[in-house]
């Protein structure tokens, strides 16, 4: 894996609506910048041996940082995976949507569910939303929500952007009624 | 008062086409505050608010770029931005930041001496903000001008404002650009003189 950058964004929501939350709403990203692991290599039919060896790489990065970065248990979790202008979409799905890659962050927030995400190709500086739900049961409608972001200078055309989010709580000021009522 | 704030850390441990880099973290703390003088025609003397609000940011924003990048003694240079949202006056943010309630707190906070470097701005929510850093003991150093950009995807709304201090641990990735003292063992001013 050939890593040029990791951001990390925090963001904390102290009020929503003019009241305060209590306790403040907090959401961490941790973002890999990595080359593209395929690029220029024309189509590749197997993507299985660099999925095999760049996953588990980037699942430990990024899970035990963005649990750092968040400070305490994850109730909500995502996954981001945007692909530089000269790869393919499944470039980053390749590298997402494996349990080599998912299992660290399972593990690091005592999460089970399927972890929601976004994967797109896109230029340097594209924003993109990361879908969160929780942890362990995905139907717990207090708890879907996104956060934007975006990397001014990645990802380039020959890079992946690979990320992960977690959030402390569902949505600021969440009073929806819960799926149950409904059915 | 602050309705949110949102850290981003960017670590870099390579340039694009040069390979490694030593690695080099530089910050940016973005608090989003209400206008206080929203709503309220030109107000003529915008101290008691800044007295008021300014100090409260700055800890909180140096708290958290010392939190992100090792302490006070790990930063070796700062800048502060003001992003003022479209129903606001650019000295609004302009009066947050360029007085003592606002940089003083920050000098002392990270432990430095320099005039702190600035940008402004006025625009709507998610308008992405350059700040720019220089070194805060030697502001002429010239291998730590550089910026941090940040970007707060629901703010400024029209009557709020977001504060922003950065700060970064070393200069520019593979800075290599010399500086005044190797500058005028190579170079003639008089030679580009029209």
């Amino acid at each position: 894996m050939k890593l040029r950058k990791v951001v990390t964004v925090v963001e904390e929501t102290r009020t929503e609506g003019g009241r305060a939350v209590d306790p403040v709403h907090r959401v961490a990203i941790v973002l890999a910048v990595i080359e593209n692991p395929w690029a220029g290599q024309g189509f590749v039919e197997d993507l299985g041996p660099l999925i095999d060896e760049v996953a588990p790489q980037l699942g430990e990065l990024l899970a035990a940082r963005t649990m750092d970065a968040l400070g305490g248990p994850a109730e909500a979790y995502g996954k981001a995976g945007i692909v530089g202008l000269a790869g393919e979409l499944e470039h980053a799905s390749g590298l997402i949507h494996t349990l080599k890659f998912g299992n660290f962050f399972r593990d690091a927030a005592n999460a089970t569910t399927l972890l929601p995400a976004v994967e797109k190709v896109a230029p340097a500086g594209a924003s993109f939303d990361i879908p969160m739900k929780h942890v362990t049961d995905y139907t717990i409608r207090s708890h879907h929500q996104s956060v934007t972001v975006a990397v001014p200078d990645a990802p380039r055309a020959d890079e992946l952007l690979i990320g992960l989010a977690a959030a402390n709580q569902g949505r600021p000021q969440q009073r929806l009624a819960p799926l149950a009522t409904e059915l | 008062m602050i309705r949110k704030l949102v850290t981003v850390v960017d670590e870099i441990v390579a340039e694009p086409g040069a390979g490694a880099t030593e690695p080099v973290r530089r910050a940016a703390a973005a608090a989003v505050i209400a206008n206080p003088w929203a709503g309220r025609g030109r107000v003529d003397d915008l101290q008691p608010e800044v007295a008021r609000i300014a100090p409260e940011v700055a800890v909180a924003l140096t708290e958290r770029l010392a939190a992100a990048l090792g302490g006070a003694g790990a930063i070796e240079a700062f800048g502060k931005a003001a992003l003022v949202g479209t129903d606001g006056e650019i000295e609004h943010g302009a009066a947050l930041i360029h007085t003592p309630w606002f940089g003083d707190v920050i000098r002392q906070a990270l432990d430095g001496t320099s005039i702190i470097v600035f940008s402004d701005a006025r625009g709507p929510a998610g308008t992405s903000l350059v700040v720019p850093v220089w070194h805060k003991t030697a502001a002429a150093t010239r291998s730590h001008y550089q910026t941090v950009e940040v970007r707060v995807p629901d703010a400024p709304r029209p009557d709020e404002i977001v504060l922003v201090c950065a700060a970064a641990t070393g200069g520019r990735p593979l800075a290599r650009i010399g500086d005044r003292t190797t500058d005028t063992a190579t170079v003639r001013l008089e030679d580009h003189r029209p």
